[in-house]
């Protein structure tokens, strides 16, 4: 076809945006990364687990565990590489950039910041650059936590500062080339930076999550160095400990980065899933010690509201919900609590009401849990906080694997991280070499 | 049977070109009345420089050898990769900019200092003659900003800009009916009158009530310092 008649031809169907084109087979993935990411669409190959290092365990160094999830591979369900980073940093999470080239993992207790290369062999990914002046370049913010691919950049959510070490915080931006741009620091009662506060801007931060459609930016609260470097039982009878937690979440302006509405959710909000739907205007997070399920929803007018819509477990036993992850469908939302070790699905279809509709106990401990896109098959690590484990027989440390039918989880494969002397497994990142055949 | 991954994007936001998305169509942002929300006030939020804006050896519509630096001096610039050949994305980014440079023939602010820069990434097939023709229909109305319309001599050249922007690109092998796919992710970067990226848009921020309050955002904050 000649070019300008095609071009015409093009112009026109912008107009009305047909996107036949653009459908495909609904198949892998996980669902709960940025919307701005190349994304797999066929099956993972590989598992990427970012592992804190455990003395006397190994190496005791943080590294990132790769396990092969190929299941007509000869090393289906074995750990086939581990590259350490060198000491222990209270590796916690991480997360691939838009282009899926890189994973970037953090230390929450030395703030520094590790970059695989996970492209060139994605079986066996590479430590290329280690960003050691991380507090120093941001103005003070300690414990980079989530990190979020926008285009060509990182959004990073610190959780403390150098300052306090208590929970005032800030969200930070790299170029994807590892190169720091800007601090945005969270609204507090004394600046609140223009956002309306419903109780109390407490300035702390956790995860951050974005709806593109509304320009909205959530962000969500835990707690300082001082308490995420601390014993837990200690830190369990320090009653001026337990005053510092997160009991806020920040509706922010997306585009301008400037806070608009300071919510509030106590009882430390931690992960964030906004629903996929077009026209599903809504998040869900976990309160972790108050074991409460939040939903965050926009209301008639458009302004964000927050409200208690179920419980996880018996509060009253402190199960303390960790992680979340939403189904493709916006159906159902698999809920992590650390203590009880055992994972919840709800239904959510009415996410005002959401009902608890299975549970299983996957271990002593439980942590984070990655899901596919078709929400066929399931990950589970163990890890919480270094300081935060168990301890003695209860101090497992796993990945399971998992099939979901729709009725039962029923076990793939396990790996023991400490028989096979790697550490306190935590966050997880799926990859494939197709993403970057060519 | 397992599909094929790509470089393809989650919905409720973005995309990348290729077909092999898990993305329905009423999932589409732009189907589904995305960009809902009004648009920021120019001047009242900052625009922090992300990098120095790359430079690279360019072929013009004429065939001539030119320099991105040399093309982009002196005016705000919206710089766009696309090839020809793409039937998803790249007209998507193409018409978007096209509706900002039709605004720019109305306004003399944007038509005096904002320049449109699209640079193809498939040189074999996109020749200067090819960008030639596909240029006319976006440039016939002349009263508008300046919009160059660019392609390299080799894949490597252009591969040096694509890496030193951080534009991803991967090329498939052709199909059965021997059609060559480029997948991508979409990319558009706002570049300063010092020649500073100052922000960079993948498809669910490719709003152009966003770029141009954008554009006039750096044009409020050139005018700001020129007072202080």
């Amino acid at each position: 076809m000649h070019i300008r008649s095609r071009l015409a031809r093009c112009i026109a169907v912008v107009a009305t945006l047909s996107i036949a084109a653009f459908a495909g087979p609904a198949a892998a993935d996980e669902t709960c990364q940025s919307p701005y990411m190349a994304k797999i669409t066929g099956e993972e190959e590989f598992v990427y687990i970012w592992t804190l290092g455990d003395e006397g365990i190994g190496d005791g160094s943080d590294k990132l565990v790769t396990v092969d999830v190929r299941e007509d591979s000869d090393t289906f369900g074995e750990v086939i590489h581990s590259t350490s980073v060198g000491g222990r940093h209270e590796a916690h999470h991480g997360g691939l950039t838009d282009d899926r080239r890189h994973f970037w993992a953090g230390g929450l207790d030395t703030s520094r910041i590790f970059i695989f290369d996970i492209h060139t062999n994605p079986a066996k990914p590479k430590l290329v650059k280690t960003i050691d002046d991380f507090v120093a370049k941001t103005g003070g913010v300690v414990g980079p936590h989530t990190f979020y691919a926008l285009p060509g950049r990182m959004l990073i959510s610190g959780l403390s500062n150098d300052r306090t070490h208590g929970g005032e915080t800030a969200l930070v931006e790299y170029t994807n080339e590892g190169e720091y741009i800007t601090t945005h620091w969270m609204p507090t009662d004394a600046e609140p930076a223009g956002a309306s506060v419903e109780k109390v801007a407490d300035g702390y931060g956790y995860d951050v999550r974005i709806l593109p459609r509304k320009n909205t930016m959530l962000t969500s609260s835990f707690t300082g160095w001082s308490n995420y470097m601390m014993d837990f039982g200690k830190m369990l009878e320090d009653e001026a400990a337990m005053q510092r937690f997160g009991q806020t979440m920040v509706a922010w302006n997306l585009h301008t980065r400037q806070p608009e509405k300071v919510l509030h959710v106590p009882g430390s909000p931690l992960e964030i899933r906004f629903a996929w739907g077009p026209n599903h205007d809504y998040a869900f997070t976990s309160a972790a010690l108050t074991s409460k399920l939040w939903l965050i929803y926009a209301d008639e007018s458009g302004e964000w509201q927050a409200k208690a819509v179920a419980d996880i477990g018996d509060p009253a036993n402190m199960p303390l919900p960790v992680d979340i992850s939403i189904s493709s469908d916006d159906s159902r939302l698999w809920v992590d609590s650390f203590m009880d070790g055992t994972a919840r699905l709800f239904d959510i279809t009415d996410p005002h009401n959401p009902k608890q509709i299975y549970e299983k106990k996957i271990g002593a401990q439980l942590n984070m849990v990655s899901q596919s896109w078709d929400g066929e098959r399931l990950y589970f690590t163990s890890s919480l906080l270094s300081r935060w484990d168990k301890k003695g027989e209860d101090n497992e440390q796993f990945l399971k694997a998992y099939t979901w039918d729709g009725e039962e989880l029923r076990t793939r494969f396990a790996i023991d991280f400490t028989e096979q002397g790697l550490g306190r497994p935590h966050i997880m990142r799926f990859g494939s070499s197709r993403l970057y055949d060519s | 049977m397992a599909a094929i991954p790509s470089l393809a994007q989650h919905k409720h936001a973005e995309h990348e070109h290729g077909g092999h998305s898990a993305q329905a169509p009423e999932n589409h942002p732009a189907a589904a009345g995305q960009f809902d929300f009004e648009a920021p006030e120019p001047g009242t939020y900052e625009l922090p420089v992300i990098k120095p804006a790359p430079d690279g050896a360019v072929l013009d519509t004429a065939g001539k050898t030119r320099r991105l630096h040399e093309l982009m001096a002196g005016r705000i610039v919206l710089l766009s990769f696309v090839y020809l050949s793409c039937t998803d994305v790249c007209p998507v980014a193409t018409a978007k900019l096209h509706s900002i440079r039709a605004l720019s023939a109305r306004e003399p602010d944007l038509r005096d200092n904002l320049e449109f820069v699209t640079v193809s990434f498939d040189p074999e097939r996109d020749t200067p003659e090819a960008l030639a023709d596909y240029a006319r229909v976006f440039t016939e109305n002349n009263r508008g900003a300046p919009w160059h319309f660019l392609t390299t001599r080799s894949q490597e050249q252009v591969n040096r800009i694509l890496d030193a922007y951080g534009q991803p690109v991967r090329r498939r092998p052709p199909d059965a009916d021997g059609r060559a796919d480029i997948a991508h992710l979409l990319r558009v970067y706002l570049i300063d009158r010092e020649g500073r990226i100052r922000n960079i848009y993948g498809l669910g921020f490719l709003d152009t009530r966003l770029l141009l309050a954008d554009v006039r955002t750096l044009l409020l904050e050139e005018r700001r310092a020129e007072h202080d």
